[in-house]
Protein backbone atom coordinates (compact mmCIF):
# COMPACT_ATOMS: atom_id res chain seq x y z
CA UNK A 1 0.00 0.00 0.00
CA UNK A 2 1.42 3.32 -1.11
CA UNK A 3 1.41 6.38 1.36
CA UNK A 4 -1.00 8.17 -0.37
CA UNK A 5 -3.37 5.38 -0.09
CA UNK A 6 -6.36 4.58 2.74
CA UNK A 7 -7.55 1.38 3.52
CA UNK A 8 -8.14 -0.79 0.88
CA UNK A 9 -9.32 1.43 -1.87
CA UNK A 10 -7.50 2.16 -4.76
CA UNK A 11 -8.09 6.04 -4.43
CA UNK A 12 -6.09 8.38 -2.40
CA UNK A 13 -7.59 9.55 0.54
CA UNK A 14 -7.98 13.36 -0.62
CA UNK A 15 -9.34 12.31 -4.16
CA UNK A 16 -12.34 10.68 -2.05
CA UNK A 17 -12.53 13.64 0.22
CA UNK A 18 -12.92 16.09 -2.88
CA UNK A 19 -15.33 13.22 -4.51
CA UNK A 20 -17.63 13.41 -1.54
CA UNK A 21 -17.29 17.20 -1.21
CA UNK A 22 -18.37 17.54 -4.78
CA UNK A 23 -20.97 15.56 -4.42
CA UNK A 24 -22.54 17.89 -1.53
CA UNK A 25 -26.41 19.23 -2.55
CA UNK A 26 -26.02 22.95 -2.34
CA UNK A 27 -29.63 22.95 -2.73
CA UNK A 28 -32.53 20.35 -1.88
CA UNK A 29 -33.49 18.65 -5.01
CA UNK A 30 -37.07 18.57 -3.81
CA UNK A 31 -38.62 19.75 -1.31
CA UNK A 32 -41.12 16.89 -0.34
CA UNK A 33 -43.27 17.30 2.70
CA UNK A 34 -42.09 14.71 5.13
CA UNK A 35 -44.93 12.92 6.52
CA UNK A 36 -47.16 13.00 3.09
CA UNK A 37 -44.41 13.09 0.97
CA UNK A 38 -46.65 15.99 -0.84
CA UNK A 39 -44.05 18.15 -3.56
CA UNK A 40 -43.54 21.69 -2.72
CA UNK A 41 -42.04 24.38 -4.74
CA UNK A 42 -40.16 26.33 -2.35
CA UNK A 43 -39.43 26.31 1.67
CA UNK A 44 -42.36 28.56 2.04
CA UNK A 45 -44.62 26.27 0.57
CA UNK A 46 -43.63 23.89 2.66
CA UNK A 47 -44.24 26.16 5.57
CA UNK A 48 -47.60 26.84 4.88
CA UNK A 49 -48.14 23.50 4.04
CA UNK A 50 -47.58 22.14 7.50
CA UNK A 51 -49.44 24.95 8.72
CA UNK A 52 -52.77 23.61 6.94
CA UNK A 53 -52.05 20.28 7.44
CA UNK A 54 -49.97 19.21 9.93
CA UNK A 55 -50.49 22.06 12.78
CA UNK A 56 -49.17 19.96 15.40
CA UNK A 57 -46.38 18.56 14.15
CA UNK A 58 -43.17 20.55 14.42
CA UNK A 59 -42.31 22.32 10.39
CA UNK A 60 -38.67 22.14 9.30
CA UNK A 61 -36.29 24.46 9.30
CA UNK A 62 -34.80 26.11 6.58
CA UNK A 63 -30.66 26.79 7.19
CA UNK A 64 -27.68 27.39 5.30
CA UNK A 65 -24.38 26.02 6.41
CA UNK A 66 -21.29 26.43 5.38
CA UNK A 67 -19.68 23.31 5.83
CA UNK A 68 -16.04 23.06 3.97
CA UNK A 69 -16.29 26.51 2.35
CA UNK A 70 -19.56 25.69 0.78
CA UNK A 71 -22.94 27.68 2.07
CA UNK A 72 -25.42 24.72 1.79
CA UNK A 73 -29.05 26.01 1.72
CA UNK A 74 -31.13 22.82 3.65
CA UNK A 75 -34.52 22.08 4.97
CA UNK A 76 -34.72 19.67 7.78
CA UNK A 77 -35.90 19.05 11.05
CA UNK A 78 -35.01 20.96 13.81
CA UNK A 79 -33.95 18.32 16.34
CA UNK A 80 -31.43 16.46 13.79
CA UNK A 81 -28.10 17.00 15.45
CA UNK A 82 -25.21 18.38 13.19
CA UNK A 83 -23.51 14.98 12.93
CA UNK A 84 -27.21 13.35 11.36
CA UNK A 85 -27.33 16.31 8.96
CA UNK A 86 -24.28 16.17 7.93
CA UNK A 87 -24.41 12.08 7.21
CA UNK A 88 -28.19 12.43 5.73
CA UNK A 89 -28.62 15.74 3.95
CA UNK A 90 -24.94 15.92 3.05
CA UNK A 91 -23.42 12.88 2.84
CA UNK A 92 -20.26 13.64 4.78
CA UNK A 93 -19.66 10.28 6.61
CA UNK A 94 -16.70 10.73 8.20
CA UNK A 95 -17.51 12.45 11.66
CA UNK A 96 -18.91 9.07 12.80
CA UNK A 97 -21.56 8.79 15.27
CA UNK A 98 -20.29 6.28 18.66
CA UNK A 99 -21.45 6.85 21.83
CA UNK A 100 -23.80 10.06 20.69
CA UNK A 101 -23.72 11.43 24.15
CA UNK A 102 -20.17 13.79 23.89
CA UNK A 103 -18.49 11.20 25.46
CA UNK A 104 -15.99 9.84 22.55
CA UNK A 105 -15.10 12.19 20.13
CA UNK A 106 -15.85 10.45 16.89
CA UNK A 107 -18.19 13.00 15.76
CA UNK A 108 -15.30 15.67 16.25
CA UNK A 109 -15.59 18.33 13.95
CA UNK A 110 -13.79 21.94 13.35
CA UNK A 111 -16.79 24.75 13.99
CA UNK A 112 -15.39 28.32 14.37
CA UNK A 113 -11.39 26.82 14.62
CA UNK A 114 -12.72 24.91 17.65
CA UNK A 115 -12.99 20.81 17.89
CA UNK A 116 -16.62 20.68 18.70
CA UNK A 117 -18.70 17.71 18.63
CA UNK A 118 -21.38 17.75 16.19
CA UNK A 119 -23.42 15.22 17.94
CA UNK A 120 -24.41 17.29 20.98
CA UNK A 121 -24.97 20.47 18.50
CA UNK A 122 -28.24 21.23 16.81
CA UNK A 123 -27.43 21.87 13.18
CA UNK A 124 -30.49 24.29 13.47
CA UNK A 125 -28.00 26.34 15.56
CA UNK A 126 -24.90 26.45 13.33
CA UNK A 127 -26.41 29.40 10.60
CA UNK A 128 -23.45 31.28 10.34
CA UNK A 129 -21.00 28.76 11.38
CA UNK A 130 -17.91 27.93 9.84
CA UNK A 131 -18.11 23.71 9.37
CA UNK A 132 -14.88 21.84 8.64
CA UNK A 133 -15.01 18.50 8.71
CA UNK A 134 -12.43 15.61 8.39
CA UNK A 135 -13.14 15.49 3.99
CA UNK A 136 -12.44 19.46 4.46
CA UNK A 137 -8.99 18.66 5.74
CA UNK A 138 -8.10 15.82 3.46
CA UNK A 139 -8.29 17.84 0.69
CA UNK A 140 -5.85 20.66 1.46
CA UNK A 141 -2.53 19.24 0.69
CA UNK A 142 -0.67 21.03 3.87
CA UNK A 143 -2.57 18.03 5.91
CA UNK A 144 -1.60 15.75 3.42
CA UNK A 145 1.44 14.29 5.55
CA UNK A 146 -1.23 14.04 8.83
CA UNK A 147 -3.16 11.67 6.78
CA UNK A 148 0.33 9.59 5.68
CA UNK A 149 1.72 9.44 9.01
CA UNK A 150 -1.38 8.40 10.32
CA UNK A 151 -1.56 5.58 7.76
CA UNK A 152 2.48 5.07 8.17
CA UNK A 153 2.16 4.88 11.95
CA UNK A 154 -0.69 2.59 11.66
CA UNK A 155 -2.39 4.88 14.07
CA UNK A 156 -5.61 2.88 13.37
CA UNK A 157 -7.24 -0.68 13.47
CA UNK A 158 -11.02 -0.90 12.52
CA UNK A 159 -10.53 3.26 11.71
CA UNK A 160 -14.02 4.38 12.86
CA UNK A 161 -12.59 6.77 15.98
CA UNK A 162 -9.90 7.90 12.97
CA UNK A 163 -11.69 10.92 11.26
CA UNK A 164 -12.62 12.02 15.08
CA UNK A 165 -8.95 11.96 16.37
CA UNK A 166 -7.62 13.57 12.74
CA UNK A 167 -10.46 16.64 13.21
CA UNK A 168 -9.40 16.50 16.68
CA UNK A 169 -5.13 16.47 15.64
CA UNK A 170 -5.85 19.30 13.15
CA UNK A 171 -7.31 21.88 15.33
CA UNK A 172 -4.50 21.43 17.75
CA UNK A 173 -2.05 21.99 14.98
CA UNK A 174 -3.83 25.15 13.86
CA UNK A 175 -3.80 25.89 17.46
CA UNK A 176 -0.19 25.05 18.04
CA UNK A 177 1.75 24.11 15.08
CA UNK A 178 4.37 22.53 17.10
CA UNK A 179 3.24 20.60 20.02
CA UNK A 180 4.94 18.23 22.99
CA UNK A 181 3.96 14.76 23.10
CA UNK A 182 1.89 15.95 26.61
CA UNK A 183 0.14 18.66 24.88
CA UNK A 184 -0.72 15.75 21.64
CA UNK A 185 -2.22 13.27 24.88
CA UNK A 186 -4.01 16.07 26.49
CA UNK A 187 -5.76 17.22 23.13
CA UNK A 188 -6.78 14.01 21.90
CA UNK A 189 -8.15 12.80 25.93
CA UNK A 190 -11.48 13.68 24.51
CA UNK A 191 -10.86 10.25 22.10
CA UNK A 192 -11.62 7.50 22.92
CA UNK A 193 -9.87 4.49 20.74
CA UNK A 194 -11.55 0.92 21.45
CA UNK A 195 -8.78 -1.01 19.88
CA UNK A 196 -5.94 0.85 21.58
CA UNK A 197 -4.35 2.95 19.72
CA UNK A 198 -3.86 5.66 21.54
CA UNK A 199 -0.01 5.78 21.71
CA UNK A 200 0.36 5.58 18.12
CA UNK A 201 -1.14 8.69 17.40
CA UNK A 202 1.01 11.06 19.52
CA UNK A 203 3.80 9.43 17.33
CA UNK A 204 1.60 10.31 14.16
CA UNK A 205 1.41 13.64 14.75
CA UNK A 206 4.61 14.27 16.05
CA UNK A 207 6.19 12.72 12.64
CA UNK A 208 3.94 15.03 10.58
CA UNK A 209 4.78 18.03 12.56
CA UNK A 210 7.98 17.02 11.31
CA UNK A 211 7.44 16.44 7.68
CA UNK A 212 5.03 19.57 6.96
CA UNK A 213 7.83 21.90 8.77
CA UNK A 214 10.08 20.39 5.76
CA UNK A 215 7.64 20.77 3.24
CA UNK A 216 7.33 24.78 4.24
CA UNK A 217 11.23 25.28 4.19
CA UNK A 218 10.97 23.62 0.65
CA UNK B 1 -33.66 12.54 19.76
CA UNK B 2 -37.73 13.27 19.36
CA UNK B 3 -38.73 15.91 17.28
CA UNK B 4 -39.26 19.34 19.41
CA UNK B 5 -39.78 22.79 18.84
CA UNK B 6 -36.43 24.75 18.23
CA UNK B 7 -36.44 28.81 19.45
CA UNK B 8 -33.27 30.67 18.92
CA UNK B 9 -33.70 33.60 21.49
CA UNK B 10 -31.52 36.86 21.01
CA UNK B 11 -33.09 38.56 23.82
CA UNK B 12 -33.05 37.27 27.79
CA UNK B 13 -36.83 38.42 27.68
CA UNK B 14 -37.93 36.30 24.84
CA UNK B 15 -36.09 33.25 26.85
CA UNK B 16 -37.30 33.63 29.81
CA UNK B 17 -40.83 34.44 28.58
CA UNK B 18 -40.67 31.36 26.27
CA UNK B 19 -39.17 29.14 29.48
CA UNK B 20 -42.53 29.94 31.37
CA UNK B 21 -44.79 27.67 29.08
CA UNK B 22 -44.95 24.48 30.10
CA UNK B 23 -42.73 21.53 28.32
CA UNK B 24 -39.68 24.52 27.47
CA UNK B 25 -36.00 23.72 28.39
CA UNK B 26 -33.38 25.64 27.86
CA UNK B 27 -30.21 24.78 26.16
CA UNK B 28 -26.74 26.42 26.23
CA UNK B 29 -23.94 24.58 25.00
CA UNK B 30 -26.26 20.80 25.19
CA UNK B 31 -23.53 19.37 27.34
CA UNK B 32 -26.26 18.51 29.69
CA UNK B 33 -29.46 17.89 27.88
CA UNK B 34 -28.76 16.26 24.76
CA UNK B 35 -27.46 13.27 26.24
CA UNK B 36 -30.31 13.41 28.66
CA UNK B 37 -33.08 14.18 25.45
CA UNK B 38 -31.48 11.20 24.19
CA UNK B 39 -31.34 9.13 26.92
CA UNK B 40 -35.24 10.37 27.02
CA UNK B 41 -34.56 10.31 31.00
CA UNK B 42 -37.65 13.32 31.74
CA UNK B 43 -41.00 11.96 32.44
CA UNK B 44 -42.39 14.63 29.77
CA UNK B 45 -40.40 15.17 26.65
CA UNK B 46 -40.05 18.65 25.90
CA UNK B 47 -41.90 20.41 23.54
CA UNK B 48 -40.07 23.54 22.57
CA UNK B 49 -35.91 23.37 23.02
CA UNK B 50 -34.97 27.18 23.69
CA UNK B 51 -31.34 27.96 22.63
CA UNK B 52 -29.84 30.67 24.75
CA UNK B 53 -26.42 30.30 22.87
CA UNK B 54 -27.76 32.95 20.10
CA UNK B 55 -28.26 35.65 23.08
CA UNK B 56 -25.43 38.13 22.17
CA UNK B 57 -23.28 39.53 24.46
CA UNK B 58 -23.17 37.28 27.64
CA UNK B 59 -19.85 35.03 27.13
CA UNK B 60 -17.35 37.74 28.44
CA UNK B 61 -14.87 37.33 31.18
CA UNK B 62 -13.70 40.91 32.49
CA UNK B 63 -12.76 42.48 35.61
CA UNK B 64 -14.81 45.45 36.74
CA UNK B 65 -13.03 47.44 40.15
CA UNK B 66 -12.73 44.68 42.70
CA UNK B 67 -15.26 41.83 40.56
CA UNK B 68 -14.20 39.27 37.92
CA UNK B 69 -17.33 38.97 35.58
CA UNK B 70 -17.99 36.07 33.98
CA UNK B 71 -21.24 35.86 31.87
CA UNK B 72 -23.04 32.42 31.72
CA UNK B 73 -22.71 31.70 28.48
CA UNK B 74 -18.47 31.98 28.23
CA UNK B 75 -17.10 28.43 27.49
CA UNK B 76 -15.23 26.58 29.98
CA UNK B 77 -12.60 26.09 27.65
CA UNK B 78 -12.14 30.19 27.30
CA UNK B 79 -12.02 30.04 31.26
CA UNK B 80 -9.52 27.91 31.27
CA UNK B 81 -7.38 29.81 28.78
CA UNK B 82 -8.24 33.54 30.31
CA UNK B 83 -5.31 35.63 31.24
CA UNK B 84 -7.74 37.15 33.69
CA UNK B 85 -9.25 34.33 35.27
CA UNK B 86 -5.81 32.45 35.48
CA UNK B 87 -4.63 35.80 37.29
CA UNK B 88 -7.58 36.16 39.45
CA UNK B 89 -9.02 33.22 40.22
CA UNK B 90 -6.38 30.41 39.27
CA UNK B 91 -8.49 27.35 40.49
CA UNK B 92 -11.22 27.87 38.42
CA UNK B 93 -8.95 28.35 35.57
CA UNK B 94 -7.62 25.05 36.39
CA UNK B 95 -11.47 23.62 37.46
CA UNK B 96 -12.70 24.78 33.94
CA UNK B 97 -9.75 23.25 32.00
CA UNK B 98 -9.87 19.74 33.73
CA UNK B 99 -13.83 19.32 33.41
CA UNK B 100 -15.43 16.92 31.00
CA UNK B 101 -12.58 16.77 27.19
CA UNK B 102 -11.00 18.90 25.59
CA UNK B 103 -13.37 19.48 22.51
CA UNK B 104 -16.97 19.38 24.58
CA UNK B 105 -15.18 21.98 26.83
CA UNK B 106 -15.25 24.54 23.52
CA UNK B 107 -19.31 24.31 23.81
CA UNK B 108 -20.17 24.05 27.44
CA UNK B 109 -20.73 26.91 29.21
CA UNK B 110 -20.08 27.90 32.74
CA UNK B 111 -23.82 28.74 33.15
CA UNK B 112 -24.49 24.85 32.45
CA UNK B 113 -22.32 23.08 34.57
CA UNK B 114 -23.56 24.88 37.93
CA UNK B 115 -26.97 24.32 37.26
CA UNK B 116 -26.34 20.95 35.39
CA UNK B 117 -28.72 17.94 36.70
CA UNK B 118 -27.10 15.18 38.85
CA UNK B 119 -25.46 12.34 37.57
CA UNK B 120 -27.46 9.46 39.86
CA UNK B 121 -27.27 6.34 37.94
CA UNK B 122 -31.10 5.43 38.47
CA UNK B 123 -32.13 9.50 37.58
CA UNK B 124 -30.02 8.95 34.24
CA UNK B 125 -31.40 5.36 33.12
CA UNK B 126 -32.60 5.21 29.82
CA UNK B 127 -36.38 5.99 28.85
CA UNK B 128 -37.37 7.06 32.62
CA UNK B 129 -37.15 3.31 33.73
CA UNK B 130 -36.99 4.92 37.67
CA UNK B 131 -39.19 7.57 38.21
CA UNK B 132 -37.37 8.27 41.13
CA UNK B 133 -37.78 11.52 43.69
CA UNK B 134 -35.91 14.03 41.53
CA UNK B 135 -38.45 13.50 38.74
CA UNK B 136 -41.63 13.55 41.26
CA UNK B 137 -41.63 10.26 42.11
CA UNK B 138 -42.23 8.47 44.98
CA UNK B 139 -39.16 6.98 46.34
CA UNK B 140 -35.27 7.24 45.93
CA UNK B 141 -33.67 3.95 44.43
CA UNK B 142 -30.47 4.89 45.83
CA UNK B 143 -31.45 4.05 49.48
CA UNK B 144 -31.92 0.64 48.77
CA UNK B 145 -30.09 0.12 45.51
CA UNK B 146 -26.55 0.46 44.37
CA UNK B 147 -24.90 3.57 46.04
CA UNK B 148 -21.55 4.16 45.57
CA UNK B 149 -21.41 7.67 43.96
CA UNK B 150 -23.93 8.89 46.37
CA UNK B 151 -24.24 11.07 48.53
CA UNK B 152 -22.20 10.29 52.27
CA UNK B 153 -24.06 13.33 54.37
CA UNK B 154 -27.24 11.96 53.97
CA UNK B 155 -30.52 13.54 51.36
CA UNK B 156 -31.90 16.43 51.11
CA UNK B 157 -35.75 16.25 51.81
CA UNK B 158 -37.37 18.42 49.28
CA UNK B 159 -41.25 19.08 47.95
CA UNK B 160 -42.27 17.31 45.27
CA UNK B 161 -45.67 19.03 45.35
CA UNK B 162 -47.49 20.36 48.27
CA UNK B 163 -47.47 19.08 51.27
CA UNK B 164 -45.60 16.07 50.09
CA UNK B 165 -42.00 15.52 51.27
CA UNK B 166 -39.36 13.54 49.37
CA UNK B 167 -35.42 12.44 49.25
CA UNK B 168 -32.73 12.36 46.91
CA UNK B 169 -29.10 11.33 48.20
CA UNK B 170 -27.74 12.14 43.93
CA UNK B 171 -24.89 14.04 44.56
CA UNK B 172 -23.75 17.62 42.82
CA UNK B 173 -20.71 16.64 41.01
CA UNK B 174 -20.10 19.92 39.03
CA UNK B 175 -16.59 20.63 38.71
CA UNK B 176 -16.66 24.17 39.21
CA UNK B 177 -19.72 24.11 41.94
CA UNK B 178 -17.17 23.61 45.07
CA UNK B 179 -14.42 26.46 43.41
CA UNK B 180 -17.29 28.83 43.05
CA UNK B 181 -18.30 28.02 46.66
CA UNK B 182 -14.94 28.54 48.39
CA UNK B 183 -14.11 32.39 46.22
CA UNK B 184 -17.72 33.21 47.30
CA UNK B 185 -19.24 34.22 44.03
CA UNK B 186 -22.48 35.44 43.63
CA UNK B 187 -25.05 34.31 41.35
CA UNK B 188 -26.92 36.96 39.25
CA UNK B 189 -29.77 35.66 36.97
CA UNK B 190 -32.79 37.58 35.04
CA UNK B 191 -34.44 38.59 38.56
CA UNK B 192 -31.73 38.82 41.57
CA UNK B 193 -28.69 38.15 43.21
CA UNK B 194 -28.03 34.96 45.00
CA UNK B 195 -25.58 34.06 47.11
CA UNK B 196 -23.01 31.18 47.10
CA UNK B 197 -24.79 29.69 49.96
CA UNK B 198 -27.91 29.85 48.56
CA UNK B 199 -27.54 29.06 44.87
CA UNK B 200 -27.39 25.28 45.07
CA UNK B 201 -30.81 23.59 46.00
CA UNK B 202 -32.59 20.03 45.34
CA UNK B 203 -35.81 20.19 43.56
CA UNK B 204 -38.02 18.16 41.15
CA UNK B 205 -35.50 18.49 38.18
CA UNK B 206 -33.56 21.29 39.09
CA UNK B 207 -30.44 21.57 40.88
CA UNK B 208 -30.31 24.65 41.89
CA UNK B 209 -32.84 27.35 43.62
CA UNK B 210 -33.86 29.01 39.68
CA UNK B 211 -37.42 29.33 39.60
CA UNK B 212 -39.29 28.64 36.51
CA UNK B 213 -38.28 30.97 33.40
CA UNK B 214 -35.41 32.11 35.76
CA UNK B 215 -31.71 32.54 33.62
CA UNK B 216 -28.43 32.40 35.13
CA UNK B 217 -26.82 35.65 33.43
CA UNK B 218 -23.58 36.24 35.13
CA UNK B 219 -21.08 35.17 37.87
CA UNK B 220 -18.93 37.67 39.66
CA UNK B 221 -16.13 36.62 41.74
CA UNK B 222 -14.82 39.22 44.16
CA UNK B 223 -11.09 39.39 43.68
CA UNK B 224 -9.90 38.70 47.05
CA UNK B 225 -7.06 37.05 48.63
CA UNK B 226 -8.66 34.00 49.02
CA UNK B 227 -8.45 33.90 45.37
CA UNK B 228 -4.38 33.82 45.47
CA UNK B 229 -3.93 30.98 48.27
CA UNK B 230 -6.08 28.00 47.07
CA UNK B 231 -5.78 24.62 45.79
CA UNK B 232 -8.72 22.64 43.40
CA UNK B 233 -8.21 18.46 43.40
CA UNK B 234 -10.88 16.13 41.68
CA UNK B 235 -10.53 12.37 42.37
CA UNK B 236 -11.35 10.44 39.04
CA UNK B 237 -10.91 6.99 37.66
CA UNK B 238 -10.35 8.75 34.44
CA UNK B 239 -8.32 11.42 33.22
CA UNK B 240 -10.61 12.97 30.88
CA UNK B 241 -14.43 12.53 30.32
CA UNK B 242 -14.87 11.99 33.84
CA UNK B 243 -17.19 13.72 36.27
CA UNK B 244 -15.18 13.91 39.58
CA UNK B 245 -16.13 11.07 42.03
CA UNK B 246 -14.79 13.54 45.01
CA UNK B 247 -14.11 17.05 43.96
CA UNK B 248 -12.20 19.54 46.71
CA UNK B 249 -11.75 23.46 46.68
CA UNK B 250 -9.62 24.96 49.30
CA UNK B 251 -9.09 28.48 50.04
CA UNK B 252 -7.22 30.99 52.43
CA UNK B 253 -7.10 34.57 53.28
CA UNK B 254 -3.60 36.05 53.41
CA UNK B 255 -3.57 35.81 57.15
CA UNK B 256 -4.59 32.57 57.26
CA UNK B 257 -7.84 33.58 59.86
CA UNK B 258 -10.17 32.10 57.46
CA UNK B 259 -10.29 28.93 55.56
CA UNK B 260 -12.83 27.90 52.72
CA UNK B 261 -13.44 23.92 51.99
CA UNK B 262 -15.79 22.87 50.23
CA UNK B 263 -16.41 19.21 48.75
CA UNK B 264 -18.36 18.82 45.81
CA UNK B 265 -19.56 15.16 45.40
CA UNK B 266 -20.41 14.32 48.38
CA UNK B 267 -23.75 15.51 49.15
CA UNK B 268 -26.53 16.75 47.30
CA UNK B 269 -25.68 20.26 47.35
CA UNK B 270 -21.72 20.93 47.55
CA UNK B 271 -20.43 20.33 50.87
CA UNK B 272 -19.20 23.07 53.56
CA UNK B 273 -16.67 21.11 55.95
CA UNK B 274 -17.50 23.85 58.41
CA UNK B 275 -15.98 21.62 60.99
CA UNK B 276 -12.68 22.12 59.65
CA UNK B 277 -12.80 25.73 58.75
CA UNK B 278 -13.74 26.04 62.92
CA UNK B 279 -10.49 24.00 63.89
CA UNK B 280 -8.30 25.35 61.27
CA UNK B 281 -9.50 29.22 61.60
CA UNK B 282 -6.43 31.38 62.03
CA UNK B 283 -3.80 28.59 62.76
CA UNK B 284 -0.92 27.61 60.99
CA UNK B 285 -1.12 24.27 59.18
CA UNK B 286 0.93 21.56 60.35
CA UNK B 287 0.92 18.03 59.60
CA UNK B 288 -0.55 17.08 62.49
CA UNK B 289 -3.48 19.61 62.43
CA UNK B 290 -4.20 18.60 58.36
CA UNK B 291 -4.95 14.90 59.49
CA UNK B 292 -7.02 16.59 62.27
CA UNK B 293 -8.73 18.85 59.68
CA UNK B 294 -9.36 15.75 57.24
CA UNK B 295 -10.73 13.92 60.39
CA UNK B 296 -13.29 17.01 60.99
CA UNK B 297 -14.34 17.22 57.33
CA UNK B 298 -15.88 13.61 57.18
CA UNK B 299 -16.96 13.92 60.78
CA UNK B 300 -20.92 13.40 60.50
CA UNK B 301 -20.64 11.30 57.21
CA UNK B 302 -22.88 8.51 57.20
CA UNK B 303 -22.20 6.58 54.23
CA UNK B 304 -24.60 3.50 53.16
CA UNK B 305 -23.60 0.24 52.43
CA UNK B 306 -21.47 0.86 49.28
CA UNK B 307 -19.86 4.56 49.50
CA UNK B 308 -17.57 4.49 52.56
CA UNK B 309 -14.84 4.87 50.83
CA UNK B 310 -15.70 8.67 50.38
CA UNK B 311 -15.29 9.29 54.04
CA UNK B 312 -11.37 7.73 53.29
CA UNK B 313 -11.22 9.84 50.65
CA UNK B 314 -12.15 12.75 52.27
CA UNK B 315 -10.23 12.72 55.24
CA UNK B 316 -6.51 11.99 52.89
CA UNK B 317 -7.61 14.67 49.81
CA UNK B 318 -8.29 17.36 53.14
CA UNK B 319 -5.04 16.54 54.47
CA UNK B 320 -3.05 16.45 51.11
CA UNK B 321 -4.60 19.59 49.73
CA UNK B 322 -4.11 21.55 53.06
CA UNK B 323 -0.47 20.20 53.39
CA UNK B 324 0.60 21.74 49.86
CA UNK B 325 -1.89 25.03 50.52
Amino acid sequence: MGNNQVGITLKSASEQAAATIAAMPVRPKTIRCPICQQLCLTYADLAEHYASEHPDSVAPTAVTLNVNGINCNLIFEPHLTLKQVLQYHLGLIGAKEMCDRGACGSCTVIMDGKPALSCNILASECEGKIIETVEGIAVIPKWKPLIDEYCKWDAMQCGYCTPGFLVAAKALLDRNPNPTEYEINDALSGNICICGTQPRHSQAILEAVKLMAEGSDI
Amino acid sequence: MRPFNHINATTLNQASDALKKSGAVAAAGGGDLFPALKDNIFPEYPKTVINIKSIPDLDYIKVDGDTLRIGALATLADIARSPLVQANAPILAQAAGRASSPSLRETTTIGGNVCQLPRCWYFRKLNNRFNCARKGGERCFALTGDNRYHSIFGGTVFETAPGVKRTCVAVNQGDLAPVLMVLIAKFVTTERVIGNMDFFGVGVLNSTVLNCGEILTEIQIPLSEYAQRSRYKRFTFRKSIDYPVLNLAIAVNKDKSQYHICIGGVAPVPYIAGNAEALLKGREITPELAEQAGIAAAEGAKPYEANAYKVQLIKTLVKRELLAL
